[in-house]
């Protein structure tokens, strides 16, 4: 990722408009709510600019997208947002039947989605930012304001109920 | 270490440090369990990053505001770059063209309206717009 900073908010949204898009589509799963966050990632980018302080403008633009789509979830509570499991071995991980299990439907990209949408809040957007956006841990833990740690374990687990969800 | 866990995504996810990759090797190299995770993980993992990057709907980005940065910066460069040129040319044209002709005081007073002295020091010849040659020189 590149640190230039952009310097105005149209050149964030020529810039990085796609990828707010792509990251708003997969974490509520339709284009027109997507559509209505990138809009308010825009408005938040235009206004906070001002007052942008150089450093990691990855961090920075990423914390605000998913702020915003944290605000958007917790105003509208209409999208489908499983609560963080207390208890992730609800998921019986352990009855895993293994690697030869044929992940037919993997490559069916509304499978895909539909399982993303099933995961928690917080392990949809860490997924999402590493595999879609390709933010590295790093920048993940910026914008998400939480330990390194907190990333790669969400992540990983993450990844292990889409893996059940898949199969 | 117990099982691998969350070791394994960041290794697929270039994450890991060489210590930590190391204590990963080793444990593989000795549970099946996390072998087989590990593939797992894999085709999870590969699977989200199939997914097609989705197009932007047109108008969510103005193309007007897109492009109003250069295109504003660049107008406004046009504008005065044209500015500059055409001060230019008035001035170079001022002093180019010739005025042979010494202007009297009585011209001076008529065309301006200014009272000119009389004086010798304030006459005529002191007040003859410079031809090229004199510019020249």
């Amino acid at each position: 990722m590149t640190e230039s900073i952009p310097l105005t908010w149209e050149e964030v949204a020529r810039v990085y408009g796609k990828k707010i898009y792509n990251f708003a589509y997969r974490l509520t799963g339709n284009s027109n709510d997507a559509a209505d966050l990138v809009q308010e990632v825009l408005l938040r980018v235009r206004r906070g600019l001002a007052s942008y302080q150089p450093g990691s403008f990855e961090g920075w633009l990423w914390r605000i997208t998913r702020n915003a789509f944290l605000d958007d979830v917790r105003k509208r509570k209409r999208r489908p947002t499983s609560p963080l499991p207390d208890d992730i071995d609800r998921w019986d991980l352990a009855s895993s039947p293994g690697a030869d299990v044929e992940f037919s439907r993997v490559s069916l990209g509304d499978d895909i989605q539909k399982a993303l949408l099933e995961l928690p809040v917080e392990f949809r957007e860490a997924v999402v930012l590493c595999d879609i956006v390709g933010l590295s841990y790093e920048e993940i833990s910026q914008a998400a304001a939480v330990p390194i740690g907190t990333v790669r374990s969400r992540i990983h687990r993450g990844r292990k109920i889409l893996k059940e969800l898949l199969t | 270490m117990t099982h691998a866990g969350e070791l394994i995504s960041a290794y697929l996810d270039g994450e890991l440090g060489g210590g930590e990759r190391q204590r990963l090797f080793d444990h593989l190299s000795s549970c099946g369990t996390c072998a087989v995770e590990m593939e797992e993980m894999q085709v999870v993992r590969s699977a989200v990053r199939s997914l097609p990057m989705m197009e932007l709907p047109p108008g969510l980005i103005p193309e007007a505001d897109v492009e109003a940065v250069p295109l504003t910066r660049n107008r406004g460069f046009l504008v005065g770059a044209a500015a500059a040129v055409v001060a230019m040319v008035i001035a170079v044209a001022a002093i180019l063209t010739p005025s042979p002709v010494a202007l009297s005081v009585d011209d001076l007073n008529s065309r301006f309206g200014a009272r000119v002295s009389a004086d010798p020091a304030f006459g005529p010849a002191k007040v003859v717009v410079p031809s090229i040659i004199e510019i020249t020189e």
